[in-house]
Parts: C-alpha cells; sequence; structure tokens
C-alpha cells in the first residue's frame, strides 16, 4: 500500500510519454513519404506515373493544341511513391519530398472538384483522339 | 416458462474495438449458448481487387484491409502475385520482407496485449504497453516512411533500403523493447489481480482446438502446434532462430504468455536479420503477366492468412480470396465463451485479438 503510493507519488512527476501535438511538433523520420513534387520542364508526357497510380491521383488533361498538363491530387494519393518508381527521369521529373500535406478544407474540392476534373480529362481525351481522326480524314480526302 | 435469458455483446460496445456481434444465451451468469454475426465492416474488397485495379496496383489494395497486419495482406498477395510469375526473390528481399512481418508481429502483439490489460480493468498497463509499442512503431516508420500504411513491398523487390543508420536504430529500439518485455513478463505472470482475469478463465482444450480448427497463438495457448511459419518455406524462419512457442493450459494467461514470448522470438529474429543481411538488389523486375492459380499461407500475428489469386494472362485479375485468422477462428472462440461467465466475456474476447475489419474485408 505504501509503496503504490510512493510510486504513484513517484509518477506525478516524471515527463509524459505523449508529444503535445499542437504545441509540439511531430519529428518526422528521416525519408519520411511525403507529398509527389513534380518537374514539368523535364516531363516527357510519357503518362506511366497516370497509368501506375493505384487511387489515380496523377491525371493529364489534353489541351487542344496537344500539350498536356499535370494534376495532382494530394489528398488523394496514398504516397506509396508508385509513380516515382515508374518515370523515366526520377528525381528530375517526379520525386517524393518529405513534406506533410496539409489537411483539406472544403475550399480545396479535394472530392467533388477532383470529380469534375476527372471527368474533363477524360472528355479532353476523346475530344482530342476524334479531332485527330477527323484530321486525318480531311488530309486523306484533300490528297 | 423459459429458463434462458438472452444478452447481446455489441455490435457497439464500450468493451470492443470493432464491431462484432455476440449473442449470449446465458442461464443465469452463465454462457450456454453463443451465437456471432460479423460483417458490420464490409466494404468489397475483393471484388474492387478484380474490377477497379489492375494486378501491379492491387498489392496497394489489400493492404488496407486491415490497419494492423497491413504488411502480412500486402506480402500474401504479392508472394502469390509472384508464383504466377514465375519469380522468386533474392535473399536480401526476403530477408527484409521478413523483417517488416516480424516488426508488425511484435507491435500487434503488443495491442492486444494492451487491451487484454484494459479488460481486466488495468487501465496504467494498457497505456505504459500502448507507449512501448512505440518503439516499434517508430522503427516501421523509419524504414517505411510510414506509421500504419507501410506500402513497403511491391511486385519484384521491397520498395526501400535498410542503411546503417536505420540498423543502429533497431537495435537501440529492440534493446529498450527487450527489456521492457522482460518485465512484462514477470508482471503477467505474477501480479495478483490480472490473474484473478485471466487464470483458468477462457479455456479452450487441446481437443477443442483440434476439432474446431484453433489457429495462431490460440491454438498454440491450447498446446496446438501448428504455425505456418514451421510449416513453409517461403522465408528461411528455420536458419534465423525461430522456435515454436507452446503452452499447455489454453487460458487467457497462456494465451498472453504466448504472445509475450513471441515478442521475445521475433525481437531475436530482427536482430539476428539485420545482423545477416544479405549483399543484394532490392528491386527486380519480376515481368509477365499473371496466368493461372495460386495458392499462399502466410503467419499472420492473429494465424493463418489464406490467399487465392487466380488471373488469366491480362492485367485484371479474376479472382482473389483472402481467408484472414479471425475469420477461421470464429468456431474455436463461440466454443471457449460456453461455460464461461458473462462478466468475463469482453476479456475473453479481447484475448483472442479478434480483427473485424480483416474478417469482413
Amino acid at each position: 500500500m505504501l509503496r503504490s503510493m510512493l510510486e504513484a507519488f513517484k509518477n506525478l512527476f516524471k515527463p509524459v510519454r505523449t508529444i503535445q501535438y499542437p504545441a509540439e511538433d511531430i519529428v518526422l523520420p528521416n525519408g519520411y513519404r511525403g507529398l509527389i513534387e513534380y518537374g514539368i520542364d523535364e516531363c516527357i508526357f510519357c503518362d506511366k506515373c497516370e497509368k501506375v497510380c493505384p487511387p489515380g491521383a496523377i491525371l493529364f488533361y489534353q489541351h487542344e493544341g496537344g500539350e498536356k498538363e499535370y494534376r495532382y491530387n494530394p489528398w488523394l494519393c496514398i504516397y506509396c511513391g508508385e509513380c516515382v518508381r515508374a518515370c523515366p527521369k526520377p528525381e528530375e521529373a517526379l520525386w517524393q519530398s518529405e513534406t506533410k500535406q496539409r489537411s483539406a478544407v472544403k475550399e480545396d474540392g479535394a472530392n467533388e472538384g477532383w470529380f469534375v476534373y476527372e471527368d474533363a480529362c477524360k472528355k479532353s481525351r476523346q475530344r482530342y483522339v476524334e479531332a485527330k481522326k477527323a484530321d486525318k480524314i480531311q488530309n486523306k480526302s484533300e490528297e | 416458462m423459459k429458463k434462458t435469458i438472452q444478452i447481446p455483446l455489441g455490435s457497439q460496445h464500450i468493451s470492443l474495438l470493432e464491431p462484432i456481434r455476440f449473442k449470449f444465451e446465458c442461464e443465469n451468469e452463465k454462457i450456454i449458448g453463443v451465437d456471432a454475426d460479423v460483417g458490420f465492416v464490409h466494404r468489397g474488397v475483393e471484388l474492387a481487387c478484380t474490377r477497379s485495379f489492375e494486378f501491379k496496383q492491387v498489392g496497394y489494395v489489400v493492404a488496407r484491409v486491415c490497419g494492423l497486419c497491413a504488411i502480412t495482406h500486402s506480402l500474401s498477395y504479392t508472394l502469390a502475385v509472384e508464383k504466377l510469375l514465375g519469380y522468386e526473390a533474392n535473399d536480401r528481399i526476403k530477408y527484409l520482407r521478413m523483417l517488416m512481418v516480424e516488426l508488425d508481429r511484435i507491435h500487434s502483439h503488443m495491442l492486444c496485449l494492451a487491451h487484454t490489460a484494459e479488460n481486466a480493468g488495468f487501465e496504467a498497463l494498457f497505456m505504459q504497453i500502448m507507449g512501448d509499442r512505440e518503439l516499434v512503431m517508430d522503427v516501421q516508420e523509419a524504414i517505411s516512411g510510414n506509421r500504419v500504411q507501410f506500402d513497403y513491398i511491391s511486385i519484384g523487390g521491397v520498395n526501400r533500403d535498410l542503411t546503417p543508420e536505420l540498423s543502429a536504430l533497431i537495435h537501440k529500439n529492440l534493446n529498450t523493447l527487450s527489456e521492457k518485455i522482460d518485465a512484462l513478463l514477470g508482471l503477467f505472470d505474477n501480479n495478483w489481480s490480472l490473474s484473478l482475469k485471466y487464470k483458468g478463465l477462457g479455456v479452450l482444450s487441446l481437443e477443442d482446438a483440434y476439432t474446431y480448427n484453433a489457429l495462431g497463438p490460440l491454438a498454440r495457448a491450447a498446446g496446438l502446434a501448428t504455425d505456418v511459419r514451421a510449416e513453409t518455406s517461403d522465408f528461411p524462419y528455420e536458419a534465423l532462430g525461430y522456435t515454436m512457442i507452446l503452452e499447455s493450459t489454453g487460458d487467457i494467461h497462456a494465451r498472453n504468455f504466448v504472445r509475450l514470448r513471441e515478442i521475445q522470438n521475433s525481437i531475436a529474429m530482427c536482430r539476428n536479420i539485420v545482423d545477416n543481411l544479405p549483399l543484394g538488389e532490392i528491386q527486380e523486375k519480376a515481368k509477365g503477366k499473371p496466368n493461372g492459380e495460386a495458392v499462399v499461407r502466410v503467419e499472420a500475428p492473429r494465424g493463418e492468412l489464406f490467399y487465392l489469386v487466380r488471373g488469366n494472362g491480362q492485367n485484371m485479375l479474376e479472382r482473389v480470396r483472402i481467408k484472414t485468422p479471425t475469420f477461421s477462428a470464429i468456431p474455436a472462440m463461440m466454443e471457449v465463451f460456453k461455460g464461461a461467465e458473462y462478466a468475463d466475456a469482453p476479456a475473453i474476447l479481447a484475448s483472442f485479438d479478434p480483427c473485424m475489419s480483416c474478417t469482413a474485408k
């Protein structure tokens, strides 16, 4: 009884084992799997990252002129790094940083906004393919 | 007039971590009949694996079946697909995969021990064990780069290598943990109030373990020598100091002891793996598409995890079947409840270490 009371009294002065989170920062280990970052200058637009991504967090929007636009949803991403491993130019065009993504707020449109964008990407490609087909037919008829 | 009374436990109950429902048929305080219902957290993972994801992505999908044994799920799936592709990993990859699985076992067992302590009314011990568990979680986070969803294993290898700093961290943390586990062994054995809730309760006899096909620590506590690690040769467990831990009494105390001693065994194995890591590539090319059917068994923390993968030479798989250890152990669990007091039911249930999200998937 006395011993347990002494033990309980000692425990009052022991440091806490938990991290006092908002006041104290959580220390991330070296090599923490954070955000996927993209370098547009080095990208060759092979779309490999888009194909391997398990949740489909990387999408390319097809512009009518032929160029593509990279778009990435950090709240859908599972940070597995599969895209970086698939990239032909890792560390230059696509790499994994150690920064942690902040939580999404409503304005980010992490879900609804992304669904709309997914749809737009799909349609942009169909449009592009159809336009190319039409071009081909026109070229042939001109010949 | 009816002499028995029906008392439900779950699907929402303060002593439960995850949704499972038991309907106990009680005679006074004694349980004489049990009816179990799982499947409150069905997510349709198996169908998603064959409809929405290509076989290279499925490894990351099945890892999300369970938060505690994520690495075991992705490992089993990867092994099955690698069998279909006719690829065999080199020794370094095997060792690194084993290291993560054993670390996973340590922290999963510690979680279970913490909850049995909590259900015996020992909140302080729960906090202490959960605090010590962070040592392993930190190691896993440092190795894989994430705390819970490791995404460490991919088809053809592992995603990250072990650096010398990481090896030092593993040794440091495991040394600290090893001392704490020794102290826990004494505590679980000698503490009077814990033994009131553990010794002689929830007994599964050896015959019942055979009859109802118990597995994992539940079976080994009853003296049934069953462990996939000893039965399969996918990994060189024997060479790394694996020993099967058996107890004979089959009660909650025996289950706790099997877990504690398995943690010690896993710590020893982890040290061996880190010290004797062979040289080699960590990522190799596994070409082709899965064609045919493969079956893989891996020892998850709770027992045998079974995977069946069938492919037809295309990117999409034809069938993925996951049989989790908790699902297989339900008949044995129901048998243990019969004859126990209703007040002991939460403690007994916690000692099974049930994983309902795995089971319902």
